[in-house]
């Protein structure tokens, strides 16, 4: 949906690096890891010396590592380099660099957010200079290793992509996907950037029976994320319904949803991610707050052993179904610390 | 790109917090005491009211004994008991965002209180500013520490909190705590307790005996 949307005829810059680095050259005969790190070379090699010695940083750069955040970013700054401030064959290397390391559904999320951002910019008049695809902010904590550990980051308003690169892994963990406006339409096609988050929740909160869904629901309303950023290393106790009291189907729908997550890194990391969430699933709950009808507000966690996930709208003064964080976590790997050892 | 951008709904929706104050709190059990961890963030409509309660002087600023002033009554409208006893807090750590930030509802207001006491049960109520508020409270999860929590409640609006706790792994649970962690066996489990005292009373009432015969026999 995304992709027939995004790559219809467009003068943006932005989205013309995304004609450019082509979706189905993603997966190609070179493996993952080379191709990612091929890419991060490419497009560090595109830079002059001042531009890459802003964009990286040494891979062990803690306050860098959390530097990242839901808000605009000139309300929160962010360090690396700014989409807006690069020359089109450099935006075209972000963008190539993003497509290797992420899988098809992935980067097509990440840019409905940002083109996202661009509409808010728009619809935003005056106000409109905290938001856009030029306000996005680039960096890479380490040197781009197939063997040694590295760290690229993504993201801006509504966005952090935090991705801990360790030869075959890509962990994915803490990042931010959120989207406002929720719904927007390019050329008369509307774009859900967490559409398919939304629907998957609902179609399993409407799975589940009576007593499972006294189970699920929270009798309080939740007005936020409570592990948003700023929360790294905190885990809140579990409520809901555990998986382990669904049938097979619900929780192949839990799974499902799980993956709108999980499988926004490339397939190869993004299977073996889902496979640790599967093997844990019995000891995995989900959460609801709200309304069960789809196009309500409705909040919704989901938290395991080694995931957390939670999706909130935003009743900020406006529909809050137009305005949605959610935060991915993995309590015992956030920036690949199981795997790295920080 | 712009002119082919419609959106379906946007209005002026911002992208932070407008009307509400949002008081998020995340409560810390250990064995030794209880973190409470309170995080204000005012939305941009709302500043004019907090600051008619933190700007005492009207200057249009905050000076450091009045966030210390706020930081107090806000500490004094939270209560926590545990066990059903009220939990004196003191604060740890506080901090201020800039006035600018506020003003963009971008910024957040820090408290951080402790109590020494720990036991099994607690309840946490936070009564600042209901009629702006919304809340969101919680209680970590430490299971390098042992913490099992058995039960929490909340009202519909998060402003209070109950949660029943035990330590497991070399915890001493008090009577109600293992009462709840044996469920129904709890009274075969006591039984077996009572029975395995009663043998050990026996092995050693016949042991001092034999101890005492045999020291007499040392001592002649």
């Amino acid at each position: 949906m995304v992709k027939t949307t995004l790559l219809g005829p467009s003068k943006s810059s932005f989205l013309a690096a995304v004609l450019c680095c082509g979706l189905a050259s993603a997966q190609s005969s070179l493996s993952v890891a080379s191709k990612i790190v091929a890419s991060a070379n490419g497009f560090l090699s595109s830079l002059d010396e001042g531009q890459r010695s802003k964009v990286l940083f040494e891979f062990n750069d803690a306050a860098q590592r959390m530097r990242w955040s839901n808000l605009p970013t000139t309300m929160v700054p962010r360090a690396g380099l700014k989409m807006g401030d690069l020359s089109e064959p450099q935006r075209k290397a972000v963008m190539e660099l993003l497509a290797a390391t992420l899988s098809k559904r992935g980067y097509e999320k990440v840019l409905a957010i940002v083109e996202g951002d661009e509409a808010l910019k728009v619809a935003s008049g005056g106000r409109g200079s905290m938001f856009g695809r030029d306000l996005f902010y680039i960096s890479i904590l380490g040197k781009p290793s197939v063997k040694d550990p590295w760290m690229l980051q993504f993201g801006g308003h509504h966005l952090a992509l935090n991705i801990t690169i360790v030869g075959l892994d890509g962990i994915l963990t803490p990042s931010l996907t959120a989207a406002q406006p929720a719904k927007y339409t390019v050329d008369g096609k509307t774009v859900r950037p967490l559409g398919a988050e939304n629907d998957k929740a609902f179609a399993l909160i409407n799975a589940l029976d009576e007593g499972q869904r006294k189970q699920a629901i929270l009798n309080y309303k939740v007005a936020d994320l409570v592990l948003g950023p700023g929360q790294d290393g905190k885990t809140i106790q579990p409520e809901g319904i555990k998986s382990s009291a669904m049938n097979a189907s619900q929780q192949a729908m839990l799974l499902e949803l799980v993956g709108e997550w999980a499988g926004i890194v490339n397939e190869q990391a993004a299977a073996a991610r889902m496979a640790e969430i599967k093997a844990n699933l019995s000891a995995t709950w989900f959460a609801w707050s709200g309304p069960t009808t789809n196009g309500m507000p409705a909040y919704y966690r989901i938290q395991g052993p080694t995931v957390v996930i939670e999706y909130a709208p935003q009743p900020l003064g406006g529909d809050p179904t137009m305005h949605i964080h959610t935060i991915y976590r993995d309590p015992t790997n956030d920036y690949g610390k199981k795997s790295v050892g920080h | 790109m712009s002119a082919l951008l419609a959106l379906s709904l946007v209005g002026g929706a911002a992208a932070h917090r407008l009307d509400e104050y949002l008081q998020a709190t995340l409560i810390g059990v250990t064995r030794d005491g209880i973190d409470v961890e309170i995080h204000l963030t005012p939305g941009v409509a709302m500043l004019p009211v907090l600051m008619a309660v933190i700007d005492q002087d009207r200057d249009g600023r905050i000076s450091s004994g009045e966030e210390r002033a706020y930081v107090g009554r806000v500490a004094r409208e939270v209560e926590l008991r545990v066990d059903g006893v009220l939990a004196p807090l003191s604060l740890i750590e506080s901090n201020f965002p800039t006035l600018e930030a506020m003003r963009e509802g971008l910024g957040t207001i820090g408290i951080k209180l402790r109590t020494a006491r720990s036991g099994h049960k607690l309840r946490f109520e936070n009564r600042h500013l209901p009629q702006v508020s919304a809340y969101l409270v919680n209680c970590l999860a430490a299971p390098s520490d042992g913490l099992v929590v058995r039960r929490q409640t909340r009202d519909e609006a998060q402003r209070s909190i109950e949660l029943e706790y035990s330590f497991a792994a070399g915890a001493v649970p008090g009577p109600r705590a293992a009462w709840f962690a044996l469920g129904p066996f709890w009274p075969a489990a006591m039984g077996m307790l009572l029975v395995a005292r009663m043998a050990v009373l026996i092995y050693r009432a016949k042991h001092d005996k034999r101890a005492s015969k045999s020291s007499r026999v040392e001592s002649l």
